[in-house]
């Protein structure tokens, strides 16, 4: 039980260097910040127009579709997968990752504390000031009932766990390719778009949002912010649950094993 | 003359470098361009959805689409040694290219080349040949090199931007991080027609930040479009010159920035 107390605190010290590493940048933070917010409001003027046109019924009005992408640039940095990657990663490619393979710790668990810190970094310094100030200008909807908030919670923390998960799955191939852009690119574009990031999956055509529901990553984005819009709601929040706690799993299960296997085979570049 | 075939000569040991990494190459160029067509396809469920969007059509706004896409990759083609230019400025290389005789502006210029960016204009290529092929455009010899002029004036402005961000360098050290919304973000609120945005937006990405004149009022005039807007007919189509000017000025603002340059030194 101590040694566990132990483990807890080292990892839990590892997160807080990757938070304050990041407190140096305040400036660019701020330059951040106004990107966010700059995106946010073009995308706000698109689906304005969209809206204006009054194409019948929708599945979201435009309070709800505003209040989605208020969410969307709120979470964006905080995503281990959009945000800025982590030392790891670059620590792979320049061969850096051997010092930390010297550490007593577990490498994947190691990866995770400096993504949790990185996460809470971006969920207080751009994640909140963002929905602040957009509380000012738009009109952001808020759920009234604290279960839906609460399940909210836990969704976003799995999605945010899941996106971690995804990352340090997509980036242990650099164990083999040396050069991760490819891959990196090609899961950016395909992650992007089946998220819901983009546009929420109840706007798309059926074929799509079927295909969608069978892929992992619409627990990324569309189902955290669903459930916080009220649009799934009693058992089928459980479902949702128990969906992205599964694929958790298996991204972390399959880290895991490409992790285990670079390691037997790691040759470190330069000297 | 012998600036230009030097150009040509660094274009080449650039692209020869590039190519050592022939699979990196494929594959950045691969990802490059899925990455933005995922970015259409988004625009293409989206009218898929509501149909139209403030009386344009789908491949109408493909064509602003198309043309953005193509100047900012030609940009970024060409424009690279300024959007990397931090670096030199962090190392001290700085110094090396004041000590050269040859201007300061030219040499960061012809630095870079990055070949790369061919899967993306190649993207954006596509979209607006389609869109084309889907409108009814009556081309004519004038229309034709008014579409070639302004797609150089689009690259000049973004070029520009870089600059911008480059000469910034000089107080900073660091490139400043602002210029992205005018860069990724300018990319982004091109691709829809400016009417949609607000007099405030609308009027200071024209007037302070020219991007409508590069791509907004050029495809009025071009997709036929003028008289919707209730805008001078004149004043729209010498609209695109709004970019060579912008690179201009970005030029003299390198040159007061150079002055100013304090190395790092090593």
């Amino acid at each position: 039980m101590k040694s566990l107390y132990f483990a807890f605190h080292v990892y839990l010290a590892f997160a807080g260097k990757s938070f304050q590493k990041r407190m140096q940048y305040r400036v660019a933070n701020l330059a951040g910040l106004t990107t966010n917010f700059f995106f946010l409001l073009v995308q706000i003027f698109v689906y304005t127009a969209f809206y204006a046109a009054r194409p019948g019924p929708l599945p979201l009005n435009l309070d709800e579709i505003i209040t989605y992408f208020v969410l969307c640039q709120v979470f964006f940095m905080v995503m281990p997968f959009w945000g800025t990657s982590s030392e790891v990663t670059e620590a792979i490619k320049s061969g850096d990752v051997v010092l930390q393979l010297t550490k007593p710790v577990d490498f994947q668990t190691y990866w995770f504390a400096d993504e949790c810190g990185r996460a809470y970094y971006y969920l207080f310094m751009r994640g909140l000031p963002t929905f602040l100030i957009s509380l000012l200008f738009f009109e952001v909807v808020i759920p009234q009932h604290p279960t839906v908030l609460m399940a909210f919670a836990v969704s976003m923390i799995l999605s945010i766990f899941m996106s971690a998960a995804i990352t340090i799955t997509i980036f242990s191939t650099g164990f083999w390719t040396l050069d991760t852009s490819g891959i990196s690119g090609m899961s950016y574009a395909i992650i992007t778009l089946f998220s819901g990031m983009l546009v929420p999956i109840v706007l798309w055509p059926e074929w799509l949002a079927y295909i969608a529901r069978w892929l992992p990553f619409e627990g990324l984005i569309d189902v955290p912010f669903s459930i916080y819009l009220g649009k799934i709601t009693g058992i089928k929040i459980w479902i949702a649950i128990g969906k992205q706690m599964a694929w958790s799993l298996f991204f972390l299960g399959l880290g895991r094993f490409l992790l285990t296997r670079g390691f037997s085979k790691l040759v470190i570049q330069g000297g | 003359m012998h600036h230009l075939s030097l150009y040509f000569h660094f274009v080449k040991l650039r692209i020869r470098s590039q190519m050592e990494y022939r699979l990196s190459f494929v594959f950045e160029l691969f990802s490059q361009a899925s990455i933005s067509v995922i970015d259409f396809f988004m625009i293409a469920l989206l009218f898929n959805r509501f149909k139209q969007l403030a009386g344009w059509s789908l491949w109408e706004v493909g064509f602003l689409y198309g043309m953005i896409g193509i100047c900012f990759a030609l940009a970024e083609m060409f424009g690279r040694g300024f959007d990397v230019f931090q670096r030199s400025i962090l190392r001290g290389d700085f110094d090396t290219i004041l000590i050269r005789p040859l201007g300061t502006f030219y040499q960061v210029f012809s630095h870079e080349f990055l070949l790369r960016r061919l899967g993306r204009i190649a993207q954006a290529l596509v979209v607006l040949l389609i869109a084309n092929s889907q409108l009814t455009i009556s081309w004519s010899f004038t229309k034709v090199g008014y579409l070639l002029i302004s797609l150089m004036s689009g690259t000049c402005f973004f070029i520009g931007l870089f600059v911008i961000g480059a000469t910034s360098c000089f107080w900073t050290v660091q490139s400043i991080e602002i210029i992205n919304i005018f860069t990724n973000g300018g990319v982004f609120m091109g691709s829809y027609p400016f009417s949609i945005y607000r007099w405030w937006f609308r009027h200071f990405f024209t007037f302070v930040v020219p991007l409508a004149c590069v791509n907004y009022f050029p495809s009025l005039f071009l997709l036929g479009k003028i008289e919707s807007l209730g805008a001078s007919p004149i004043g729209v189509v010498l609209a695109p010159f709004a970019g060579f000017l912008f690179l201009g000025i970005t030029m003299l603002f390198w040159r007061w920035g150079v002055l100013r340059y304090q190395s790092t030194g090593h």
